[in-house]
């Protein structure tokens, strides 16, 4: 009998939880965490950030060159920066609304090689930005605050032509999953 | 010991089922999950809606929706939402695109969280990426 409950046992602890299921990454059905920025914050943010620097004056004609700058991440939290511009810069490169520059070693040393009469595109606009954190607490309340912050720097004046913060805020006292 | 064993087996199998997961089904068995509801710019001028939750619905009306073309010749809409209810709703809103057979042309997949204070009027704003792009359909879900 005791061999019996003790598999007994064993076999409920085994079976415990919630299988893993495959969720849309824009649905309504994904964690929300309070201590760190999720998918879907990328993709809010990214958004709301995109409509209104396709509003832009330097936006309005044409497809502008178009080069990323540095995004510093001053979370807590660890991510790559990528996941927010991905959500930029995928819409507008395959609208045809930027010529975007490619960004790595090769490219830079080819652009250099091919001196400054040659047809090589130069960057027009450089998108730079800051991702920050705020944290409050209120009782058992947890609130976290994301700040995403991008700038558009017209190369050849040296001067912000847009600029734009866009705030993420969750509140509550535990992680949950949905809206 | 015998009879203990069962016993812990059991309070494992209380603890194991997670109290969120069964509370949401309890909640969501009563209170089914919110419809989608849209309303979608025509070419001759207006909107045309499509209702499938009334609990937004009875709250939230859609007040107008003008369409204009940016300096580049992309279409912009804007959709004037207003909370007739007396309590905060919390809407969540995105878009696509159409062109003018009809086809998606661009999408916002994800949802963007809209707090609405009662009275409170909202205006949201769409600007097509593509020069294609003719006409907005406005997603709207309460949860």
């Amino acid at each position: 009998m005791n061999k019996l409950s003790l598999l007994a046992c064993a076999v409920l602890i085994v079976g415990c939880g919630t299988p893993a299921t495959y969720k849309d990454p824009s649905g309504r059905e994904l964690v929300v965490s309070l201590d760190k920025v999720n998918i879907q914050d990328f993709a809010t943010a990214g958004s709301q950030m995109l409509q209104s620097m396709i509003s832009s004056p330097s936006f309005a004609k044409g497809a502008p060159v178009l080069q990323l700058g540095s995004i510093t991440n001053d979370t807590a939290d660890n991510f790559d920066t990528a996941l927010l511009l991905s959500k930029l810069t995928v819409p507008l490169v395959n609208a045809g609304r930027v010529t975007l520059l490619d960004n790595d070693a090769t490219a830079n040393a080819a652009r250099a090689a091919a001196g400054s009469s040659a047809n090589v595109p130069r960057a027009e606009y450089v998108l730079k930005g800051k991702i920050l954190e705020d944290r409050a607490n209120a009782g058992s309340t947890r609130q976290g605050s994301f700040i995403f912050q991008l700038t558009l720097v017209e190369v050849k004046r040296g001067v912000a032509v847009w600029t734009e913060e866009k705030i993420v805020t969750k509140q509550g006292t535990k992680n949950a999953v949905g809206f | 010991m015998n009879k203990l064993l069962p016993l812990l087996a059991l309070g494992l199998l209380a603890g194991c089922t997670t109290v969120l997961e069964t509370g949401d089904r309890i909640e969501r068995g009563l209170n089914p999950p919110s419809a989608v509801n849209y309303a979608t710019t025509k070419p001759e001028g207006g909107f045309s809606t499509q209702l499938n939750d009334n609990r937004v619905g009875n709250k939230v009306e859609l007040l107008a929706a003008r369409k204009s073309k940016t300096e580049g010749g992309y279409t912009r809409v804007q959709f004037d939402l207003r909370n007739g209810s007396h309590l905060r709703q919390n809407l969540n809103v995105s878009f696509e695109w159409l062109a003018a057979d009809g086809t998606v042309t661009e999408s916002q997949p994800n949802w963007i969280a809209t707090p609405l204070e009662p009275g409170a009027l909202t205006t949201i704003t769409a600007t097509a990426l593509k020069s294609q792009s003719a006409e907005c359909r406005l997603r709207l879900i309460s949860r």
